[in-house]
């Protein structure tokens, strides 16, 4: 026997993998892999070991689909099933960037930009890998396109296992707590899609609980996110996080409300920069009003519940009610 | 950069190694300060993550390791010279994207893409479309959409690179009307609002403002240049004159208190109430924060506090009082 042997770091055995499987056409057997590959090969000996070895072999192949390495599993024949004849590889056409992807340095130096909009969680992890990978592409980066890009926050607790559900396909429950009630219900989805409209991230999924699509706001999610074994209900699709844009952009612009603000107040200054506001032509009186947009009026409520006196709610009368009801509510908890 | 100081896991130093070989295959021959220099990391770590390529290869069909399925490289240059060069690669293929991956950078370039400055120089849609195909699996469901820009927003933006002065009618959290004077040292977007950094010069100050805010802005003569003391995230001090008030709101509402909350807050949790002490600037707050919690917000203390909110909800239920319902 040799010396005791080295410690290998992960990635030495992860990257031997992958050497491993790329290299070989008619897959290699778990006990092939285990006994050959760099980083298994000297801990195979030893019997007590060999459990182990298994349980990090099955989490080094998640790692590996984590990173887009494709991982194919080939049964033998007649053996369909059975995990000790079967044998992995990674096809070569579905590993490699087709050669025809090539990206320009402007299109490289948008592409770090976009990277630059994640600062945190696993957004920003996902990205930096990427722009690993196009720094391997060997693109020299066209420095005149500068500037700083915008950044999106992905603060909300509920982002990352949501996220983590919809990629891996399975239902959640979270405790929700719907725009305008004070109670918080527990509801069970098939999440399908994060989506980021009017500075907010919405889930989109089935609800399962009501057997509809509904959408959801992150921030209105006050509790943990339970991710459980039962698959989702819906499968996602590429389509779908646009489709729920579109939707949302459609409600956004059929949904109107007509205000008065004080003129020259907070309120006034506030909603005139507001994206989609607009005069309200004609209104009695002379006063200005305005036509303000959302895509939800519980939402809207509470945002000119905080303008006070300030503004004036003039229709429709749901939200005028619904903004009444809010002050109404602080009265009766101060009085 | 912040992202330059996390730690990195295994698998961002896999995702380097997997995509430093083709590189360094491409390049043919390439010093180990210019490889390093590329992929944005130091010459001792290129060394390590080259030697440890040198050092590995493929089992051969008996499983062993042969010359013929490790990789080789010529050693006197990389050690005598600080050259890398491979004589022998039994893997050159360039890595795809993984769907998770793909999907960060395709909603990035949404975000990025509906600036004007940035988005005329590419065809944003055939560079989502190459992203998309370069990826192992359709890109995870994930999509934004930013809201339009005010107008005020291009003139501060061209205010910054021409280094003009401008003057702002800015309204404050207070409520206040003011006319400011301020040296632009740039425009921030965080989420969907859009902020001004620049030195105050009506209270000789670095000051940030959110646009949303701005009436109207008037471009003066040349700003003096002035860089920016403040970190990215420190948007906006704490102002040590702000009430410390004392609220109570049910705990599974406290998330929704998050854009208020600052470093010297405290939360005790009674039951399933919370009781929160913020440092709020004026009623106004307080009522935007009750608004928030839909009426589920009590302020407990000062009493002056209290009756401040309780004037500004009875102001605000009257000033609705004389219009048709």
């Amino acid at each position: 026997m040799a010396a005791a042997p080295r410690k290998v770091p992960v990635e030495e055995r992860l990257f031997s993998l992958v050497l491993a499987l790329l290299a070989t056409e008619q897959g290699l057997t778990k006990a092939e892999i285990l006994s050959t590959v760099t980083g298994y090969a000297h801990r195979y000996a030893s019997q007590a070991d060999r459990a182990n070895l298994e349980r990090q072999f099955e989490r080094d192949k998640e790692e590996l689909r984590d990173l887009g390495v494709p991982l194919e599993t080939l049964d033998a024949p007649g053996a369909e099933g059975d995990t000790k004849l079967q044998r992995y590889r990674i096809p070569p056409d579905r590993y490699q960037l087709p050669d025809d992807i090539t990206f320009t340095p402007e299109e490289y130096a948008l592409l770090r930009l976009a990277g630059q909009v994640w600062r945190e969680g696993s957004l920003s992890a996902d990205t930096r890998r990427a722009l690993t990978k196009l720094q391997g592409l060997g693109v020299r980066i066209d420095d005149t396109v500068i500037g700083v890009a915008p950044r999106i926050r992905t603060r909300d607790d509920a982002h990352e296992p949501l996220q983590a559900a919809i990629d891996r396909g399975l239902q959640v429950t979270f405790p929700y707590l719907k725009p305008g009630v004070t109670v918080t219900e527990e509801r069970l989805v098939s999440p399908l899609a994060l989506v980021f409209h009017e500075g907010r991230w919405h889930l989109h999924g089935h609800d399962d609980g009501v057997d509809a699509p509904r959408t959801f706001l992150l921030r209105r999610i006050v509790g943990p996110v339970t991710t459980l074994k039962n698959p989702a209900t819906r499968r996602t699709d590429p389509e779908v996080a646009a489709r729920v844009l579109d939707e949302l952009a459609r409600l956004w612009q059929a949904t109107t409300a007509c205000v008065r603000p004080r003129p020259g107040s907070e309120a006034d200054v506030v909603l005139r920069n507001r994206a989609g506001t607009e005069e309200a032509a004609g209104e009695p009186g002379g006063e200005a009003a305005l036509v303000v947009r959302t895509t939800d009026l519980d939402i809207l409520a509470d945002e000119l519940t905080a303008f006070g006196a300030d503004v004036v709610v003039l229709k429709p009368p749901a939200l005028r009610d619904a903004v009444l009801a809010r002050w109404q509510r602080v009265v009766a908890a101060h009085g | 950069m912040a992202e330059r100081a996390a730690a990195l896991g295994a698998p961002d130093k896999l995702a380097f190694l997997l995509s430093l070989v083709p590189y360094l295959i491409d390049q043919v021959r390439v010093t180990v300060a210019e490889a390093a220099e590329h992929f944005g990391t130091t010459p001792e770590q290129m060394r390590k993550a080259v030697t440890l390529i040198a050092m590995s290869g493929t089992p051969g069909a008996d499983g062993t390791y042969t010359h013929e399925t490790l990789f080789d490289i010529d050693w006197d240059d990389f050690e005598e010279r600080d050259i890398i060069r491979f004589r022998a690669a039994p893997m050159e293929e360039r890595p795809r994207f993984s769907a998770r991956e793909a999907a960060a950078l395709l909603a990035g370039l949404q975000r990025v893409a509906a600036l004007p400055s940035f988005a005329a120089r590419v065809d944003i849609l055939e560079l989502m479309a190459k992203l998309a195909r370069g990826a192992s699996d359709a890109p995870v469901a994930l999509a934004v959409r930013p809201g339009e820009q005010a107008g005020i927003h291009g003139m501060l933006v061209d205010a910054v690179a021409a280094g003009r002065r401008v003057r702002i009618d800015y309204v404050t959290t207070r409520g206040e009307r003011q006319v400011r004077d301020v040296d632009p040292i740039r425009v921030e977007g965080i989420d969907d609002a859009w902020y001004l950094r620049g030195w105050c010069l009506t209270r000789e100050a670095e000051r940030t403002f959110l646009l949303d805010r701005v009436a109207s802005v008037e471009v003066l003569g040349e700003a003096e240049a002035h860089t920016s003391e403040a970190a990215d995230d420190a948007l906006f001090q704490g102002d040590a004159d702000d009430e410390l008030v004392e609220l109570a709101l049910p705990v599974t509402a406290l998330p929704l208190l998050a854009d208020y909350r600052g470093a010297d807050d405290t939360v005790r949790i009674d039951g399933d109430r919370a009781i929160v002490s913020l440092r709020i600037a004026h009623p106004g707050i307080l009522g935007r924060v009750a608004a928030r919690v839909a009426g589920a917000v009590e302020v407990l203390g000062p009493p002056s506090a209290r009756s401040a909110v309780l004037d500004w909800a009875r102001a605000a239920i009257a000033a609705q009082g004389t219009d048709p319902a």
